[in-house]
């Protein structure tokens, strides 16, 4: 019984572990992806070296019209960045400004629906800005209060642009949260393009950038409808727009692809280790069961029973209990990830440190069906090697002296 | 020819610590049909000489025969096989299997033996009414009383059609009236179907009953009566 409940318990844990971590990693990843990363993003090669504002995209609009269209994409947005300094009265800290197109973004990484304060750029007004909770508290700013940004320009020159802060956003991920702003794409063009003077620099006497300022972008970010395979669309994407380097979220963010990578690892890692643990406690009480027995076995080997015999009937015991096990602790672990997978599991109370880690503070548990299977077979391996020792105990003993006590 | 004989049979227990000689020299010959109880003081060396006629133990020195085969020199595997083919076991604690009932009890050795259904089943249904214990085929051992249990033990014993059957104080746990009635059935199956019997015993009652007497003092054949 005690064998029964192990095993049951172990199995469970690791459905239900796996499943767990499984939830939260993949929400870190989905969310990662979509507010940060998207599926793929195109630049122009440069920028990825040297983030200099002068490795634009060219024909940038006409080029997202052209990806826009593209069958498996789903969404699709344009972005001009640029580092900054981002200065409210009291506070100045270096921040990436992000030039959006603010109905694009909203429908490539649902940043809209992240503003929990104030309004997201949609508005009329000119030179607003959409900065994090954290920015906000640091800056000791609120809606409506001002806040100068300071960039170099296409010609190097300091250009600095007054903005009001529009809405406040958060998301589940500290670092991006401290890490960027968002503007509208035409405000930050004007900027670059159409620098103001704040030093006393020598008068321009040529014509600045080449390209029309409005349509000046760095970036093009796509979520894809369906991204199996992905690093399939990748190569294809590159092939057809060879100038530009596309990357996917795999490249983009290492950890991500890292975390994906680990998974699986993770639940087999998490599998192996229950599985020790049972492997001990197997032998133990399967050791126990034998010793209980001990006089029972002796008769059976005193009438006759061969040795072949007993150890096959030790094992075949221990596995039969595995088999009886295995299931119960399958359907209670399958039961309770289906119990949770809609629901979520509320983490709220650790959620200050889960942020840090730009982890979500509801984690939905979800499993690979092949999990059970794979862990069915670990059970069995796990029962067969546990039982060989008892079995093997069992086997050496002595009939009269087993027998003898009475 | 005797279908047990013994030839200088010692067994020293632990030789390398305080040795016990627990028996000096035992020269026995049991002939097919024979009833024979051994007997002896306590510590004599009873259970010692079953258990090395009946290949659990092996001995010191000298050759035992059984059926002509000398098996003092068997290997494990050879003398369970020796064990499962030739001898039938009633021990003094009954040692049923607690999980199997008085009909499976019986039937074991005989799937051991590879039997067929048929054939087990005649014979398990033959030998629980012989013990006079057919109406509780179904029964487990905890729900038999001793008497019952060790009558169940002895169609066990002979499941497998030994060639004898040692039995070490059967009658040891039992009352009076069941040692009786057990001993009736020995001495039945005894005469009317010429099986057997060696036991050993402290009962004057067991020791009245059988047709020959070998007293063991210190490990030796003191006396060997037969009535
Ligand atoms: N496993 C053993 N290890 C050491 N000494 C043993 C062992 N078994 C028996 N002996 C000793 O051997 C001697 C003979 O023992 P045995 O059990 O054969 O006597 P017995 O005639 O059956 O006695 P009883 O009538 O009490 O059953 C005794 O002195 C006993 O203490
Ligand atoms: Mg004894």
């Amino acid at each position: 019984m005690v064998v029964i409940a192990s095993i049951a318990v172990g199995s469970w844990a690791v459905i239900f572990m796996s499943s767990f971590s499984n939830g939260l990693v993949s929400s870190y990843i989905e969310r990662a992806i979509q507010h940060e990363f998207s599926h793929l993003q195109f630049h122009h090669p440069g920028f990825l070296k040297d983030k200099e504002i002068e490795f634009t995209l060219e024909d940038a609009d006409v080029l997202l019209q052209e990806i826009k269209a593209d069958d498996k994409v789903a969404a699709a947005a344009v972005r001009s960045l640029s580092n900054a300094m981002l200065a409210s009265a009291k506070v100045a800290r270096g921040i990436l400004v992000k030039g959006i197109d603010p109905e694009d973004e909203a429908a490539l990484t649902g940043l809209d629906k992240l503003v929990v304060e104030g309004d997201y750029l949609n508005t009329k007004k000119k030179n607003t800005i959409l900065i994090s909770k954290k920015i906000a508290e640091k800056l000791q700013v609120k809606i409506r209060s001002k806040v100068v940004l300071t960039f170099q320009d296409f010609e190097s020159e300091i250009v600095a642009g007054a903005f009001r802060v529009a809405g406040i956003f958060e998301t589940d991920n500290n670092r991006f949260d401290v890490a960027n702003c968002f503007i509208r794409r035409k405000d930050m063009n004007k900027l670059l393009g159409a620098p103001i003077k704040i030093n006393a620099a020598p008068v321009l006497t040529e014509a600045p950038a080449k390209m029309e300022p409005a349509n000046t972008a760095h970036e093009i970010a796509v979520y894809l409808k369906d991204h199996e395979d992905i690093a399939g669309i990748t190569t294809a994407f590159q092939g057809k727009y060879p100038a530009l380097k596309v990357q996917n979220y795999k490249e983009l963010s290492p950890d991500v692809e890292l975390m994906e990578s680990q998974i699986e690892i993770s639940s087999i890692i998490f599998m192996v280790i229950v599985m020790l643990a049972l492997v001990f406690g197997i032998i133990n009480t399967m050791l126990m069961a034998v010793l209980e027995r001990y006089k029972e076995l002796g008769v059976l080997m005193a009438i006759g029973m061969g040795k072949g015999k007993v150890f096959v009937m030790i094992v075949l015991e221990t596995l039969m209990l595995a088999l009886v096990a295995a299931p119960i602790g399958l359907a209670i672990g399958y039961l309770s990830v289906k119990f949770f997978e809609d629901k979520g599991i509320d983490l709220s109370a650790f959620s200050a440190g889960m942020r840090e880690f730009g982890m979500s503070e509801i984690v939905y548990p979800n499993i690979e069906s092949t999990l059970y299977v794979q862990l069915t077979i670990a059970v069995a391996i796990t029962a067969l090697l546990a039982s060989l020792y008892p079995a093997w105990k069992a086997v050496r003993l002595k009939p009269i002296e087993a027998i003898r006590k009475i | 020819m005797p279908i047990i004989k013994t030839t200088q049979v010692t067994k020293v227990y632990n030789p390398d610590t305080i040795p016990v000689h627990a028996l000096a020299g035992v020269d026995l010959e049991i002939e097919a049909g024979e009833f024979t109880a051994i007997v002896g003081p306590s510590g004599s060396g009873k259970t010692t000489l079953l258990n090395i006629i009946g290949g659990l133990d092996q001995p010191t020195s000298g050759s035992i025969e059984v059926g002509g085969q000398d098996i003092s020199k068997f290997s494990d595997s050879e003398m369970i096989d020796f064990r499962q083919k030739n001898i039938g076991f009633v021990f003094q604690a009954y040692n049923l299997i607690p999980v199997l009932t008085a009909e499976e009890n019986v039937e074991f050795v005989m799937l051991l033996q590879k039997r067929s259904k048929a054939e087990r089943q005649a014979r398990v249904k033959e030998l629980l009414e012989s013990v006079g214990i057919a109406d509780k085929w179904d029964k487990r051992p905890n729900q038999l009383s001793g008497g019952q249990q060790q009558r169940v033990a002895v169609a066990r014993a002979l499941a497998s059609k030994p060639t004898f059957v040692l039995a070490d104080e059967p009658t040891a746990n039992l009352d009076s009236k069941s040692t009786a009635n057990l001993l009736d059935i020995m001495a039945r199956l005894n005469q009317e179907e010429g099986i057997t019997f060696v036991f050993s015993t402290h009962d004057q009652r067991v020791i009245d009953r059988a047709r020959r007497v070998v007293t063991l003092v210190d490990g030796q054949v003191d006396t060997d009566v037969y009535k």
